[in-house]
């Protein structure tokens, strides 16, 4: 068991930074949130580094129609960072759908809802 | 005019050329992470290493006997959808009256191929074949001299794809898994302490289910609503598990009654492993002489290995395709 916990922590050392899968970990504004008015861009900030080829989000409202501005960003300088323009909306229910591709090649994707005026 | 085709040729070109080692990478399905589960496993293939378990609880026998086990479990993907493991324990037997026995388990492999991930439903289902090699452990700690085959049905199911109006219960999940273990051999012969004399006892085939519920703060937190919560609150999954065995054939000497065990505890998500504890507790007194305890830590070998030992041996994926 010994030699077992040993040969783990060098495999463990011996191993280069890498990258993880990407998990959205916080937006603006916040994941579920209810606000007055939409701001003019969605930010996703992301637990890894992302391929800005591979990885991109939409927004849709309740009729399923995107109200994307344009298409979605890898910020220049944060690399873990992605946003998102949005059109001029009013009220209503709106879903964000993103998906990702790590640096490491780890795709993952996801979504979540937005309310704009209440 | 040339550059935009020559963008979308090397595109194209990395789509088919750079593989995505992770499309079925440890029980990510949609917006749901699955965590491994400590009892019941999780029903995804996977590139993990399960080091150490440890569990401590008194046996059902009479009088109980003292357990401490410490296993580890290591889990290869051959291709994006199959996968192998191999996993070992080790057991110390303390009980009133007798000396302290310990020995390895019989050697546990099995061979798991991924049915089915839908990331809309967060859904995710798997077969496996379990299989105990008998003769492999030490009978002293109960190890039997002949091998189990236990062909399995797992599945995982989230909720998230309830409506927006479910709200927060959106976080929760079910997994579950079924499966008929069939002794390689109908009887085992034993010599009577007492008396000297050969006697037979039937080996049962064994029904063997259980599953879990767990609510995901990190599902909570990316897909429903962010609270706002501290991180390490943000990483939890409180889970309850429960696992049971009902023998159903070959019963003369085993009868049918089902043990198990139910089990509350809490998983921490960290990016590259998680660690989990649960209490053990008997659901009578034929499963278990107190409550008990587990304790594991769990590496995600995809992530801290995503270009050697943490992707497939044979990768089928690209990307664009997959998941």
């Amino acid at each position: 068991m010994r030699s077992l916990i040993i040969a783990l922590a060098a495999m463990l050392a011996l191993t280069a930074p890498a990258g993880a899968h990407a998990f959205l970990d916080h937006a603006e504004p916040p994941v579920g949130s209810a606000m007055q008015k939409a701001p003019p861009q969605l930010s996703l900030w992301f637990s890894e580094d992302l391929e800005p080829a591979f990885s991109g989000a939409t927004v849709t409202d309740a009729q399923g129609h995107a109200v994307n501005a344009g298409k979605a960003q890898i910020d220049a300088h944060n690399r873990r960072l992605m946003h998102v323009p949005l059109k001029a909306v009013g009220p209503g229910s709106y879903r964000v759908n993103w998906h990702v591709l790590s640096v490491d090649t780890h795709r993952t994707q996801g979504n979540y809802n937005l309310t704009v005026g209440r | 005019m040339g550059r935009p085709w020559l963008r979308a040729g090397l595109l194209a070109l990395m789509t088919y050329l750079v593989p995505l080692g992770s499309a079925f990478a440890h029980c990510v399905v949609g917006n749901r992470f699955f965590p491994a589960t400590l009892n019941v496993d999780d029903p995804c293939v996977a590139d993990e290493l399960s080091l150490p378990t440890i569990s401590s609880f008194k046996t059902g026998d009479d009088p109980a006997a003292r357990e401490l086990d410490i296993s580890g479990e290591f889990s290869k993907r051959i291709t994006d959808r199959f996968g192998v493991s191999v996993g070992s324990t080790w057991s110390q037997l303390r009980t009133p009256g007798s000396p302290t026995v310990s020995g390895f388990q019989n050697l546990e492999t099995a061979f798991q191929y991924q049915l089915l991930k839908d990331a809309t439903h967060e859904f995710a289902m798997m077969a496996s074949l379990d299989v105990e090699w008998g003769g492999t452990g030490a009978s002293s700690v109960g190890a039997d001299r002949f091998t189990t085959t236990t062909p399995t049905l797992l599945f995982g199911k989230g909720f998230g794809d309830l409506p927006a109006e479910a709200g927060w219960l959106r976080a929760f999940a079910v997994t579950g898994g079924l499966g008929y273990a069939i002794p390689g051999s109908s009887s085992t012969t034993s010599t009577d302490p007492d008396t000297g004399d050969p006697t037979a006892t039937q080996n049962p085939r064994v029904l063997q289910w259980g599953g879990s519920l767990q609510y995901s703060m990190p599902y909570l937190k990316s897909a429903v609503v962010d609270l706002g919560l501290p991180d390490v609150v943000n990483r939890l999954v409180p889970i309850v598990e429960a696992q049971f065995s009902t023998p159903v054939g070959n019963t003369i000497d085993s009868g049918t009654k089902t043990t198990g065990t139910v089990n509350p505890g809490i998983i921490y998500i960290g990016d590259k492993y998680q660690v989990g504890v649960e209490a053990i507790v008997p659901i009578n007194r034929d499963s278990g002489g107190n409550i008990g305890v587990i304790g594991q830590v769990h590496l995600y070998l995809d992530d801290i290995f995503p270009n050697t030992i943490g992707r497939p041996l044979i990768d089928t994926s690209a990307i664009g395709k997959g998941n």
